[in-house]
């Protein structure tokens, strides 16, 4: 019992560090970033294939962070130019092109075979709960992390930028401030978040392949953030424990419904999340803890 | 060269499905104001409908035309149900909620058809030869429904009331409101629309390859690409740039290989959109 | 903190929403097992078929009286042919239900993601992945996977020597861009070049395109004589469709899982004349195909050599059962990993059902032929199976012979 909750509880938190980043990207920034899942995917193989070599895993997250960072930054640069929407269908695009490259360039990635083995992280702890509780503690130092590096943001000079940014980008164009920059190194550094929560996936699965990485992960979060409440920590955070006991909890709906078939339980599952989605933005827009000044 | 006329020709067909769907998108991406997410699952629906109903009554073409007809009843339940409280909010706001409503068509598709292929049963002919090139009958036909579809979207726009309110609201709504026209009606024969549109892509697609729940949604992200290319609410603009995706897009493999192939799409639309932010066709603006 | 409080808050109710579950009692009259296959997903044309036949097989193990003195449970369960799904299925399986034995995983991502933990909890795992990794010595460590399928390699040396015996010069190869269908393919080409002979021309496909007539062009520009393909049957229904209309009438090599009677059913009686298929044998003149025949038609309403995953999840129940049989009563899953080789392989009496098995253990070994193959397993839980070349026409398949390796 205790296993399978502390293992739900790890991909929550990895799913958490997710919409963490891009509740960062567009709750500072305002951009669509729908093309988050890609710098999960580059963060998720640079770990798993520097683990082929054994390169310790405080130096592959790290490139991974680092790998992740760069490609957000030509993205950061388009979206300069784009309205918002067009933005989202180009970042959409963008972690579908990462997608394909990774299943093509066979020579690195192994393409569909995926890579296999990626050794658990501290697996000097043993076969017992452990060592899954020391990934889960990780990943919650982890969480805590992003969320104290993003309220630090907020209330730098930085992060006052940021917010009259977001409040009127004319007015601080005028003052002779360039908002683009600002703007750039948040979605870079959202995708750094999400580049660090791709190493633990990795190494958490043990298996990864580029199937695993779709734009359909990229609007799960989107959800978790909506009906948590954009802007708010506690909301990205909110949010993901909600995607994740629907996802989980309809496993258990089978067992105590037992008329329902393991087909229709899908449907039922998808068309939940689906209502969940249309009823949150009709007539809770903010979210169940979000940010009220906001649009 | 024939080997590249028949890529051309394979582009043009496929580029016809998506221009179809890029239709849809860009109809309510016009008037509405926002990416319609529920495009994709309404060509699904569509496709399943029209399946149904041949089924039922022995003619294809009628049950292509009871999915088009289910097709405009879904477009209307969507807006009255979900988009119309949605009308002054962001466009962020309506796309999430397209989403949303993308997945509940996806659910009860799957409920009541399950995940099995299914598919039309047409009949299979062999290719006429024209100047060495293979042509295919079918093709043809598409092509007609196609144009038809275009034409009969023309028209609509153009030489009636209707289609000229909702032009109207396109190019600038306050306008349009302080000139009397009534935004529901507008909105309800929009969405009629783009949601028979949408049914007419996926019976295509469905015929062209097989029906499944998740054909609509995989159909998505070229659709957009080709909407957003051909600038937004250009009907013709929408299935140009589809074609001309579509056509890129297969010529292209002899270079680029079949996996590399799908990443045409985005790589023409972003250079597109870098240099010319409002589309290939538009006039209004599409940059900050 | 705001993030632990919600957590600890989270999994209260989750303890408390799955102990309405029966999860700690566990009775050592019932062997739970689990039925994990794909219902959606790509591997969704096989799973449900799956799953159904699973449940068929178990009511026929527990109607002779169950084995080792133990009656089976399923638990069905959705794998969504999603690795990362299915992990957390598993966990849920595993730690929640106690199952012992994770039977019909389709998809090779999901094995090899489950994999570790099925290990690391000792219980059985049974698949129809292609991947080779799968049965390597390293990944199969403990000896509790099997693998009911024949890898690409098998698979595609039988496609080589069909070749041959066909007397095709110039074949060329299509495949869906996944492992197993990969793996099909290497493995013909290998084996084919091993001959002496050379593949013309090869083009791998992604899944859900609208057409795919350019990457039909490419393979029919080096003008093969016959064309060897791994596929799956919804890319399979458009290739052949597009490729019928196409005029071109070079021979085609299927591999069983895409072509059946739902193929025919698509493409139409003239264009699925001529089609070749291997298959590893399914014995349709054997008992434990008829009687798999029998059982798939009644929950699935269709011929059982539609699915060919169905007959090898079929064949996974029969083996554990007649495994837990023969390793007696209360016999943990290691020990019945232990005699599904003595149980499936020759020596033996030849049975093919588990009532006559269980009848027949009671008096010495014996050797279970299955519905989806022979069912012999090497030492790395690899079935070898025989191939046969079936041709199909006039909308059915009929066998023209066993290729012999």
């Amino acid at each position: 019992m205790e296993a399978y909750l502390v293992a739900v509880a790890i991909i929550a938190a990895i799913y958490a560090l997710l919409a963490l980043g891009l509740n960062l990207q567009y709750g500072l920034t305002g951009l669509i970033n729908f093309g988050h899942v890609g710098f999960f995917c580059i963060g998720a193989y640079t770990a798993g294939l520097m683990a082929q070599y054994g390169i310790p895993w405080p130096l592959s997250f790290l490139s991974g962070a680092v790998l992740a960072a760069l490609a957000a930054w030509p993205l950061g640069l388009v979206s300069l130019k784009l309205r918002d929407d067009y933005f989202a269908i180009v970042s959409l695009g963008f972690s579908e092109v990462v997608r394909i490259v990774v299943t093509s360039e066979q020579w690195l990635t192994n393409g569909v075979q995926g890579v296999t083995g990626v050794p658990k992280l501290m697996r000097f702890l043993g076969n017992g709960l452990t060592q899954p509780l020391a990934v889960l503690n990780l990943l919650i130092a982890v969480n805590i992390l992003v969320a104290l590096a993003k309220l630090r943001i907020v209330r730098s000079p930085f992060g006052r930028m940021i917010e009259a940014i977001r409040d009127n980008e004319e007015a601080v164009k005028a003052l002779g401030k360039d908002p683009a920059g600002f703007k750039i190194q948040v979605l870079v550094l959202g995708a750094a978040v999400a580049g660090v929560a791709g190493g633990f996936y990795a190494h958490y699965i043990g298996y990864i392949v580029p199937e695993q990485f779709v734009p359909l992960i990229t609007f799960y979060i989107w959800m978790a953030i909506i009906i948590g409440g954009v802007g708010r920590i506690s909301g990205a955070v909110a949010g993901t424990l909600i995607l994740m006991i629907i996802m989980e909890g309809s496993r258990f709906l089978v067992d105590v419904i037992p008329s329902v078939s393991g087909v229709k339980m899908a449907s039922i599952r998808l068309g939940v999340i689906g209502l969940a989605l249309v009823l949150f933005t009709l007539y809770r827009p903010q979210g169940l803890l979000g940010d009220f000044t906001r649009r | 060269m024939t080997a590249f006329a028949e890529l051309f020709i394979g582009g043009l067909m496929s580029g016809i499905v998506v221009g179809l769907a890029a239709l849809a998108i860009t109809l309510v991406f016009g008037i509405a104001r926002f990416p319609n997410a529920a495009t994709g699952d309404a060509m699904t629906a569509g496709a399943y409908v029209a399946l149904s109903a041949s089924a039922v009554t022995g003619s294809t073409i009628i049950g292509g035309l009871i999915g088009a007809l289910a097709g405009a009843a879904l477009g209307v339940a969507a807006y009255a149900l979900v988009f119309r409280k949605l009308a002054g909010r962001s466009s962020v706001a309506n796309l999430l909620a397209s989403i949303g409503v993308a997945f509940g068509i996806r659910a009860v598709v799957g409920l009541n058809f399950g995940y099995q292929q299914q598919m039309f049963q047409l009949p299979l002919v062999r290719p006429w030869h024209v100047l060495g090139i293979r042509i295919q009958p079918n093709d043809l036909d598409l092509a007609v429904v196609a144009a038809i579809t275009l034409a009969a979207v023309f028209i609509i726009l153009y030489a009636t009331p209707v289609g000229r309110r909702m032009r109207a609201v396109a190019d600038d709504p306050g306008l349009a409101q302080v000139s009397g026209i009534s935004p529901s009606r507008v909105m309800v024969a929009l969405w009629a629309l783009a949601g028979s549109v949408s049914s007419i892509a996926g019976v295509m697609y469905g015929m062209k390859t097989v029906i499944t729940p998740e054909m609509g949604w995989n159909m998505l992200l070229p659709a957009f690409a080709a909407a957003i290319l051909g600038g937004i609410g250009h009907p013709i603009g929408a299935i140009c740039a589809g074609v001309l995706l579509g056509t890129l897009q297969e010529m292209a493999t002899p270079f680029v290989g079949f996996t590399y192939k799908i990443a045409i799409s985005f790589v023409v639309l972003l250079i597109v959109l870098l240099l010319r932010p409002q589309g290939l066709f538009s006039h209004a603006e599409g940059a900050r | 903190m705001m993030n632990r409080r919600q957590l600890l808050a989270t999994m209260t109710s989750a303890t408390l929403l799955a102990s309405t579950r029966d999860g700690w009692a566990q009775t050592t009259s019932v062997f739970r097992i689990a039925a994990f296959n794909p219902i959606t997903g790509a591997g969704a044309p096989y799973g449900a078929g799956m799953q159904k036949i699973i449940l068929a097989a178990v009511d026929e193990v527990n109607a002779a009286g169950g084995a080792g003195g133990r009656k089976i449970e399923v638990l069905p369960e959705d794998t969504q042919t999603d690795p990362q799904a299915a992990v957390l299925a598993a966990k849920k399986l595993i730690e929640i239900n106690n199952v012992q034995a994770l039977v019909g995983i389709w998809s090779s991502g999901v094995t090899l993601a489950t994999i570790p933990l099925a290990n690391d909890a000792n219980i059985l795992l049974m698949c129809t992945s292609g991947a080779p990794e799968i049965t390597t010595s390293k990944i199969n460590a403990k000896r509790l996977v099997y693998r009911f399928n024949t890898t690409g390699d098998g698979f595609g040396k039988a496609i080589a020597e069909a070749c041959a015996q066909e007397g095709f010069k110039r074949p060329a190869t299509m495949a869906y861009n996944n492992a197993s269908a990969l793996g099909i393919v290497e493995g013909f080409r290998k084996n084919w070049e091993q001959k002496g002979g050379k593949v013309v021309g090869a083009v791998v496909y992604e899944p859900n395109q609208p057409s795919y007539r350019s990457e039909l062009q490419k393979v029919l520009a080096a003008k093969p004589d016959v064309i060897v393909m791994g596929s799956y049957l919804p890319d399979t229904t458009i290739i052949l469709r597009e490729w019928y209309q196409t005029g071109e009438t070079q021979k085609w090599i299927l591999a069983g899982q895409a072509a059946g009677p739902d193929l025919v059913k698509a493409i139409g009686l003239e264009a699925s004349d001529g089609l070749f298929v291997v298959n590893s044998i399914t014995n349709e003149r054997s008992t434990a195909f008829s009687r798999y025949d029998a059982a798939y038609r009644k929950a699935m309403d269709q011929p059982g050599i539609a699915n060919i995953y169905a007959a090898m999840a079929w064949d996974m129940v029969t083996v554990l059962a007649l495994a837990m049989e023969a390793a007696g009563p209360n016999a943990n899953p290691s020990a019945i990993s232990a005699k599904i080789r003595e149980i499936a392989n020759p020596p033996g009496k030849q049975v093919s059902s588990f009532a006559e098995g269980k009848e027949a253990l009671k008096s010495g070994k014996v050797n279970y032929d299955g519905a989806s193959s022979s069912l012999d397993f090497n030492n790395l839980g690899d079935a070898s199976a025989d191939f046969e070349l079936s041709v199909i026409s006039k909308g059915g398949l009929s066998r023209k012979y066993v290729v012999k390796l």
